[in-house]
């Protein structure tokens, strides 16, 4: 786990860019969880008291939505879709196959920092199923052979 | 305030403007049972256990958040009524611990009194549980969230009564629980004894630690036919 990045000068600057509404708190979060990768307890503390909320309550709004993360994540994000379609056409499999080949299972993150396993619920692909994503990048009509293709040559070029 | 006139179980109500259907029906001796409304709180309408037919309305209504209206003509306890109550019964103790017999609070507990009212026993729903560690650390408070039915009444006491802020609502879905902080057990550093929110708590989630040889809080429960 490295260490908890320093996040004051950071989070200084994107609080510049706010007013101080309550409403500011989900884009704070936004903009922090894209900088930090995850969200700290002390960002979140920090943007509570910026916006004279309680911890307890920006941690409840924090954790009801699944964008964000208390711990940190790899720099790529794969995101496997397990919505009807993608099950139909061996979604689950493609997931299998990932999470053999990363050796982590969907939420964790490898111990080189390198993958977040995630899954979703239809990332609404559904005519390309089976789906999955790493990053921004979507991936279509998948095979266990074409993902574990897919794997390798992000590892290439990494 | 205009006096208003309604129609509550076929009898004329007379009410002023503004009340809820619930505190006119309070007013006229007709009693509706109540999980998470006190009238000391900001009614919020979770626990739907008050709601009440109202004729052209497309749904039930909450009565303990929705105003009463002149002309308006109200059922509380409907055949429709009375099994959505008995449902919600169900599907609290569902996901309730069920632990009456150890439970330092199970004879005053609302949601048992509620579901003996309601004559509910069992649920017919598969038991779906969330246990959690009894939080215990605290020399003033003891916490089971095992127990908490999510009626919010502990936050919104701590909020508005006795106007701290200790407790907030987080995660979602069947995983929401009311957290202290950053989802720590519940201490003496967040928490001083001001025990507003263990009056408040309608279940055994919220108790005084037990003192030695200390009996059971309130007469047994004895369900009469």
């Amino acid at each position: 786990m490295p260490a908890e990045p320093d996040v004051t000068r950071e989070l200084k600057e994107i609080l510049s860019r706010y007013s101080g509404a309550s409403s500011d708190l989900i884009p704070i979060l936004q903009e922090a969880q894209e900088k930090f990768g995850y969200l700290p307890e002390e960002v979140m503390q920090r943007v509570a008291r910026f916006l004279r909320l309680t911890d307890n309550m920006v941690y409840g709004v924090s954790t009801f939505y699944a964008q964000f993360s208390f711990t940190p994540t790899g720099r790529n994000k794969i995101t496997v879709c397990r919505g009807t379609a993608c099950h139909v056409r061996g979604g689950a499999r493609i997931l299998k196959e990932i999470e053999r080949r990363l050796g982590i299972k969907p939420g964790e993150t490898t111990e080189d920092m390198e993958y977040t396993l995630e899954t979703v619920a239809c990332i609404g692909a559904c005519a390309l199923a089976p789906t999955m994503k790493i990053g921004n990048e979507t991936y279509g009509q998948m095979t266990t052979m074409k993902a574990a293709e897919v794997l390798g040559a992000k590892e290439k070029a990494s | 305030m205009a006096e208003i006139t309604a129609t509550i179980n076929g009898r004329q109500v007379k009410a002023k403007e503004g009340m809820t259907i619930l505190e006119a029906a309070l007013e006229s001796g007709i009693d509706i049972p109540t999980l998470c409304h006190r009238p000391e709180l900001v009614p919020i309408g979770a626990c739907r256990i008050c709601v009440v037919e109202v004729e052209g309305s497309r749904t039930l209504v909450g009565s303990c958040h929705t105003p009463i209206a002149g002309g308006m003509v109200i059922h509380t306890h409907s055949d429709k009524v009375l099994a959505t109550r008995r449902m919600i019964i169900e599907l609290l103790l569902a996901s309730h611990c069920g632990s009456c017999y150890m439970c330092d609070k199970a004879n005053i507990c609302e949601l048992r009194k509620i579901a003996a009212d309601l004559e509910v026993g069992l649920p017919r729903f598969q038991m779906r549980k969330n246990y959690y560690a009894l939080e215990d650390i605290s020399p003033y408070i003891v916490r089971d969230l095992t127990k908490c039915i999510m009626c919010r009444r502990c936050a919104r006491a701590c909020r508005e009564v006795a106007g701290h802020n200790v407790f907030g609502i987080a995660y979602r879905g069947f995983d929401t629980k009311v957290v202290v902080d950053f989802d720590q057990p519940i201490d003496k550093e967040v928490c001083r004894d001001c025990g507003v929110c263990i009056s408040f708590c309608p279940t055994g989630a919220l108790g005084k630690p037990r003192e030695a040889k200390e009996e059971k809080r309130g007469k047994p429960l004895i369900i009469t036919s």
